[in-house]
């Protein structure tokens, strides 16, 4: 019973705020200068070799609620050599930061995936690095649609 | 169960007739027993009041589906003296504000408005209407009210309708006749006749998936929780897969209430006769339990009546209401939802789906608003949306639809809850 | 009080076997950043943190922002040489910490 009680109140919050969604945050969106500090956080400032990396995102979402992004990094996953972290980050959100994954030799495949929230049509880059510092990077458009009739 | 009853009603009496003769028989099981209801009051919330969050906007001046109040269409085109010299920059922002309505760009290409930015295609593609050698009063009155050229138009009448004033409509006018080359697309997917119609292909079963899965473990839960009267469901119907059959056969018309019942409304109003729970339709309890039934029933080919005297004249009711005109933006459920019309066709970036699938998966889980919802809360949701008054969930009218659309998806195989953007 | 978590871990795998792990935690994700209906702003609430073990040693773990979707879901895998439990923790920005054992047989 303590677990329907505690649905309700998540079904009340959601009916709540129903025509707030991600389009109705407050404030600006992310500059590309925020974007790429976050991203040089993560590279101390080396710059990323083009490829690699396969992002599995869908060229059109219906809305930005729910994306689902799956990315595989094209590494072996040895004890010598291997992925230990995928940075993903979005040029159109609020803030840019969307995760960072830390992988490790049992994770077997450099691969991770997730379900991400999209205020507006914009770039996911994601940014590998491997245990010896080596980075790779590829990023995707995602267009997110308009609804008809305006609300 | 329902659905055999439906098929065999014909044959029943004689069925009946000839197990009276066996003695070895219970006449019980004979005829099937009607389930109790509780027959006063309301299903739903009463009086009915709009869903916190929803627009809030009263209007009540239009056509709701049960209540004639819009104005009529004009007899005669409003004559224009002059040319028309309204500030074509103002009517590039106009038609692509999406706060009126969706606007122009809803339904057509318009050139270089709104950067076109996944334009729709209802309408025709309008980047050369300049040159058409269109008259400015045409193409005034074509915005004002479209009605007084082509009566079967699904064009809202912008102007008698109040969605834009006379400069306003000056405005779009003096764009209009700026338009005199194709539209450049940013991106293929900007193009509404490249844009590919979306595919759902999650698995909408998966309860790692759609959230809306997790309301089959909390009605499992209800299920077994006694009621004020201290019995449970579980107490007549210990074992839910007896209702295998039974949502597929739903809604159905119910002549003790002189309406049809939905799966919602018959939850509330059997639940209300037996356990005693109060469980109003649009509750967390009554939906959990309607995506329950109807889970148990998936894979179930819909098969509702629409035979039998009183449910024969409520998919009668149900089919006129689908061409009834709505609200502010003037649109019957077959403007959007028809392919002859609007239906198979781009509002926006928003694809327009047909009547057929549109019932097989509700309740359906909705990923843009995180909630699930069953087909009355759609209604509600598209009359509010066209502007128009929505009704409460329990309207005779809504089950008039719902037995029309059923029975227009009929065949489609249940598959509940859905998952939809 | 805390809604379980989802799992979708295989129970068996073979020795060296490469396997694949979903994980889902009801949680909305408030993102900090939404108004209510009176203009108010709700204060953000997410899963910040999570991490997966495997016999005490760490396998995969996520930093995670606003932008990732209420009901976070993670998806990875994890390469199995040995039976052992893996260790699934989700933190809140409140601090609570939800955690679930997985066994898994290895032949």
């Amino acid at each position: 019973m303590q677990t329907i009680t505690r649905r309700r109140a998540l079904g009340l919050g959601a009916s709540a705020v129903l025509v707030l969604t991600v389009a109705d945050v407050t404030g600006a969106l992310a500059t590309p200068a925020e974007t790429d500090a976050e991203i040089a956080k993560f590279t101390g400032g080396k710059t990323p070799v083009q490829g690699k990396i396969a992002i599995d995102l869908p060229e059109i979402a219906e809305n930005g609620n729910t994306v689902p992004l799956s990315i595989v990094v094209d590494h072996p996953m040895t004890e010598q050599s291997y992925i230990s972290d995928i940075l993903v980050v979005a040029d159109g959100n609020p803030r840019p930061g969307v995760a960072a994954f830390h992988l490790t030799p049992a994770s077997g495949k450099a691969t991770a995936a997730t379900r991400i929230r999209l205020q507006t049509t914009q770039n996911i880059i994601v940014v590998a690095k491997t245990n010896s510092g080596q980075l790779f990077t590829d990023r995707k458009q995602v267009k997110v649609t308009i609804g008809g009739c305006g609300g | 169960m329902k659905r055999l009853v439906t098929v065999a009603s014909l044959g029943a009496a004689l069925a009946v007739a000839a197990i009276a003769l066996q003695p070895a028989r219970a006449p019980a099981q004979a005829k099937k027993k009607e389930a109790p209801l509780a027959l006063e009051g309301p299903a739903a919330q009463s009086p009915w009041t709009r869903y916190s969050g929803w627009p809030k906007r009263d209007m009540s001046k239009f056509n709701t589906l049960a209540n004639l109040a819009s104005p009529p269409a004009p007899k005669e085109p409003r004559k224009i003296a002059g040319p028309i010299t309204g500030d074509a920059a103002a009517g590039e922002k106009l038609v692509a504000d999406r706060s009126r309505g969706g606007s122009c760009l809803a339904c057509h290409v318009m050139g270089p408005a709104g950067k076109a930015d996944l334009p729709g295609n209802v309408g025709p593609d309008l980047s050369e209407i300049g040159n058409a050698g269109r008259e400015d009063e045409w193409l005034f009155n074509y915005v004002y009210d479209a009605r007084v050229y082509n009566p079967e138009t699904v064009m809202p009448p912008w102007g008698s309708h109040g969605l834009f004033n006379d400069a306003e409509i000056n405005d779009i006018v003096a764009f209009l006749k700026t338009l005199k080359t194709p539209a450049k697309f940013r991106a293929v997917v900007d193009d509404p006749a490249k844009r590919p119609p979306p595919v759902e292909d999650r698995d909408n079963l998966d309860d790692l998936v759609n959230p809306g899965m997790w309301s089959t473990e909390r009605a499992q839960v209800l299920w077994k929780t006694s009621g004020p009267n201290g019995a449970s469901c579980a107490s007549c119907h210990a074992d839910a897969q007896a209702f295998k059959t039974w949502a597929a056969g739903m809604p159905k018309w119910e002549p003790r209430l002189d309406k049809v019942l939905g799966v919602e409304e018959f939850v509330f109003r059997h639940a209300k006769a037996t356990t005693g729970a109060s469980w109003l339709m649009q509750s967390e309890e009554n939906t959990a339990l309607s995506v329950y039934l109807r889970f148990i029933a998936n894979g179930q080919p819909i098969k509702v009546d629409v035979t039998s005297p009183g449910a024969k004249e409520a998919f009668a009711r149900g089919k006129a209401l689908t061409m009834r005109k709505l609200g502010q933006l003037n649109f019957s459920c077959l403007d959007c939802h028809d392919a002859s019309r609007g239906g198979q066709k781009w509002i926006r970036g928003q694809w327009l789906g047909e009547q057929r699938g549109q019932y097989d998966h509700f309740p359906t889980w909705r990923t843009s608003l995180q909630a699930i919802w069953d087909i009355r809360k759609r209604f509600q949701w598209c009359q509010v949306n066209i502007r128009a008054n929505e009704l409460p969930p329990d309207a005779k009218e809504y089950g008039d639809l719902e037995l029309y659309l059923a029975s227009v998806n009929e065949g489609l195989k249940l598959s509940v809850p859905g998952i939809r953007h | 009080m805390a809604e379980k978590p989802r799992l979708k871990v295989p129970k068996e795998a073979k020795k060296g076997e490469i396997i694949e792990i979903k994980t889902l935690l009801a949680h909305p994700m408030e993102t900090g950043l939404r108004k209510d209906a009176s203009g108010k702003l709700i204060p953000r609430k997410i899963i910040n943190k999570f991490t997966c073990e495997f016999n005490g040693k760490p396998v995969f773990s996520a930093d995670i922002e606003p932008a990732v979707a209420a009901n976070p879901y993670i998806q990875f895998t994890a390469k199995v040489e040995e039976s052992g439990t893996f260790k699934f923790t989700w933190t809140d920005d409140d601090g609570t910490v939800t955690s679930v054992d997985q066994q898994i047989k290895v032949a």
